[in-house]
């Protein structure tokens, strides 16, 4: 049977794909009309090819529990029908991001020098004094371009009126690229016709500009740096896209024992013939874990003197160390008012509205209205530790009223947005589940935003939790020209 | 272009992917080899399986798992038994354990073949299979694991990650051989028994090896064991041969930094190799003779691995400033 669109029905959500009148949204209708000329059976059989390649390309994520003491090692879930973006509506928020990331970066490098911003009064000393991610032992080191976040993936979400929010900003060590180019190559194996038709944005460039913009953090006078990915190693979830981008970048995927800092500062390879300088890092390590000298002294992740090395600007770490000062859901609610203070510029792109728990006023509104609230901890990531009002029982919510009354500064709360829905394949046919977007921002010499970025999908009904560590999956994000598909105008 | 140094972390994984590869080929061949054998020879004149464990040196692990030394327990101790550590189930997935940690250093699609390789194994071989369906399934894992070192041969870069990889291969090879030739030749029947029965063993012999056309093209002869021993050990120009990986292993070296100690060791099996003239070895002193160039190949092992894997680099220098290149 043929896809009968008349019994999609996102009613209430804004939908990516089709308008409430069961229309196509503009730049959608080819794509649209090809699903349509499919049947359900071809529909499933072009899933099950993509499981199946995904399979056999082992693009994995590892998940972690209680139960088990080794990660264990997943396929990648993916939805085959994309989601669409306009390149019109993608330009524009390309221009927000990058506006985004500047002001982010400026405020960081601000904060580990004169720290004006905190002077001006524009955000409160106290915030910073007490945050987890500030580090004292990165205050007055200069990065080169006065970069700190060279990658940056900011997550965007389309509430029920169409609006495209910065839900956050993923200023440490974001991750889930390499699926935003592993997706795309599965789509070209499983939908080779759909690329013919459509004017569809390619996304490899982004192993190209990663290694320039790592290049652009080498220290002064080093011509050919040579550059590495640092990893937790293979049990880490995210091994695969650290493997992934050493890979396509053509630089070696290092290990913490694989590096010495020398009685010089410098870093070194521990090569077949000996010690070889290194002189650029990306590190897919957290701060704490990164230098056992200065941090976490039973980290074997990181290496002894990594931070010495930086301080010293023999080495470049990327993203800097201390950069998730600015990665906090409570600073986050000052990003517009950075944009203005840094950039004398009005924010492009909104925040989602938020209240800090901090100030009286606000945090009363949010304990009163725990039910209907999404109540986030300052330094979290990937979906834990947050209250989802509406659907929390009620002694989860008093466990979070008493958290917040211990520890205000550690919480913000944001209404609950309804995120936007695409078509995706379940159980046989095409429901509307959520789904947000991850672009990625690379800062170097100049800026760049990936085409598009990497669509989570919250693959359970209603659900709106997107993190493949809970449930979720992904779709292919195609930025299309819509003067290229558009309907013709009429006359 | 400055030349950029492996890691020594990522040539001992290259390394170790290229022998468990080559482990994984080997036992393959040799269970699908040894079924035949055992059909051309009457149930008296056989000794079953157990030389098998032999070959692989397992045998204390496979008694303390099985009770009977029977076709079914040994072909599912060899194959498809995960906690085997010399198993293909095994081999197969530290290969591709070892693919995960260098993934980055070959063209994409080659952790793509490793990959299904294991899946193949892992679906194929595990339970109990058939006896027609393992034979299928043995013949499936030599022929992806030619296929991966084919393709690798032929697209990866030939730079000193390839030569670790040649090394692991050869190295496992030539290990592999001598065990197979060695758990032969104590058959009853290997030399100057019942003539029938003596070119069955020893033709199973080649046979592991891919080696029967070779052997027959360049020694114009019969199969007996002075001239297969001969081939086996000192014909460089059969890739298989115990001299042929030696050639191979030496060829790697010399492309390969600070090469002093395990380019010594390969001179030491050369000139032992040539001394010891194997097809005039009887019984005990091949056994003797197959004991050393063991003993030798792990020499040489362990030789890469102390001079590339696991060495302290001279110290850097003190004070600010470039490093030796």
């Amino acid at each position: 049977m043929p896809i009968d669109w008349k019994e999609y029905n996102a009613a209430g959500v804004w939908d990516e794909l089709i308008a409430p009148t069961g229309r196509a949204r503009p730049g959608a209708g080819p794509l649209r009309k090809m699903l349509a000329r499919l049947s359900d059976v071809e529909l499933g059989e072009r899933q099950a090819a993509a499981n199946l390649a995904i399979r056999a390309m082992g693009i994995t994520f590892s998940v972690y529990n209680d139960e088990s003491p080794n990660a264990i090692d997943r396929e990648w879930p993916f939805d085959i029908i994309p989601r669409l973006v306009q390149r019109r509506e993608w330009e524009a928020i390309e221009r927000g991001l990058k506006q985004r990331v500047a002001a982010l970066n400026l405020f960081i490098d601000d904060i580990y020098h004169e720290q004006r911003v905190l002077r001006d009064g524009v955000v409160p000393r106290a915030y910073i004094e007490k945050s987890r991610e500030f580090r004292p032992q990165c205050v007055g080191v200069d990065t080169p371009n006065g970069i700190w976040s060279h990658v940056c993936g900011s997550d965007l979400v389309r509430d029920h009126d169409g609006a495209v929010y910065v839900l956050e900003d993923n200023l440490r060590v974001p991750s889930g690229v390499s699926y935003m180019l592993e997706n795309r190559e599965v789509m070209k194996r499983v939908f080779p016709e759909l690329f013919q038709h459509l004017a569809i944005h390619p996304v490899d460039d982004y192993p190209r500009q990663l290694s320039r913009c790592l290049a652009a953090a080498a220290p002064d006078g080093v011509e050919t740096p040579r550059i590495a990915v640092l990893t937790p190693g293979i049990h880490n979830s995210a091994y695969f896209e650290h493997s992934y981008l050493a890979q396509t970048m053509a630089v070696d995927l290092v290990e913490g024992r694989d590096l010495v800092v020398g009685d010089d500062d410098c870093v070194y390879l521990r090569t077949i013939e000996g010690l070889v300088r290194l002189h650029v890092l990306y590190r897919r390590v957290d701060d704490l874990f990164l230098d056992p000298e200065t941090f976490n002294e039973h980290s074997l992740l990181g290496a002894p003197g990594l931070m010495r090395a930086w301080r010293a600007g023999n080495v470049a770490l990327a993203n800097a160390p201390g950069c998730g000062v600015a990665d906090d859901k409570v600073i986050y609610t000052y990003v517009p008012d950075l944009i203005r203070y840094y950039l004398s510029e009005a924010p492009l792109l909104p925040n989602v509205r938020s209240h800090r728990c901090v100030e009286k006023s606000e945090r009363d509104y949010v304990l009163d209205n725990l039910d209907t609230l999404v109540v986030k901890p300052a330094n979290e990531s990937g979906g834990y530790g947050m209250l989802i009002g509406p659907q929390a029982t009620k002694r989860e919510r008093e466990r979070f009223r008493r958290r917040i009354l211990a520890n205000p500064r550690n919480y913000m709360a944001q209404p609950m947005l309804t995120l936007s829905t695409a078509p995706t394949w379940t159980d046989g046919r095409l429901e509307p589940r959520h789904l947000d977007l991850r672009p990625f921002v690379l800062s170097g010499h100049e800026r760049y935003v990936t085409m598009g970025g990497l669509t989570r999908v919250a693959l359970r009904k209603g659900s709106t939790v997107v993190n493949s560590s809970q449930g979720g999956g992904s779709k292919d994000t195609w930025v299309v020209d819509s003067t290229a598909t558009a309907p013709r105008a009429r006359r | 272009m400055p030349t950029l140094r492996t890691l020594s972390r990522v040539a001992e994984s290259i390394y170790w992917m290229g022998r468990y590869l080559e482990r994984a080929e080997s036992t393959a061949r040799v269970v699908a080899v040894n079924a035949n054998l055992l059909m051309d020879l009457p149930a008296g004149a056989s000794l079953g399986w157990r030389p098998l464990l032999d070959i692989a040196g397992a045998g204390d692990a496979f008694d303390a798992r099985y009770a009977h030394t029977d076709e079914r327990n040994v072909a599912r101790f060899l194959t498809g038994d995960a906690a085997n550590p010399s198993s293909i189930a095994s081999s197969t997935a530290r290969a591709r354990d070892n693919a995960r940690i260098v993934r980055g250093a070959m063209p994409r699609v080659a952790f793509q073949y490793i990959n299904e390789l294991y899946l193949f194994v892992r679906e194929e071989l595990a339970g109990q299979p058939s006896r027609s369906r393992r034979g299928a399934a043995l013949d499936g894992v030599a022929r992806r694991v030619q296929q991966i070192e084919g393709f690798l041969s032929s697209a990866m870069l030939h730079d000193e990650k390839w030569q670790f990889l040649r090394l692991g291969n050869h190295l496992e090879r030539a290990d592999m051989m001598t065990r197979i030739v060695d758990s032969l030749a104590r058959h009853p029947n290997a030399g100057g028994g019942f003539p029938p029965f003596e070119q069955v063993i020893w033709r199973s012999a080649l046979q592991s090896l891919y080696a029967m056309q070779s052997y027959l093209f360049s020694t114009q002869g019969q199969v007996e064991r002075g001239p297969v021993l001969q081939f086996l050990f000192a014909n460089e120009a059969f890739p298989r041969s115990y001299a042929g990986c030696l050639r191979s292993l030496r060829f790697g070296l010399r492309h390969l930094p600070r090469n002093v100690a395990p380019a010594r060791v390969c001179e030491r099996i050369a000139r032992r190799l040539k001394a010891a003239r194997p097809q005039r070895l009887d019984g005990t002193a091949l056994h003797d003779f197959i004991d050393d160039c063991q003993i030798q190949l792990n020499a040489l092992h362990e030789a890469i691995s102390i001079t590339y894997f696991h060495f302290e680099p001279a110290a850097p220098p003190r004070g600010p400033g470039e490093a030796p290149a």
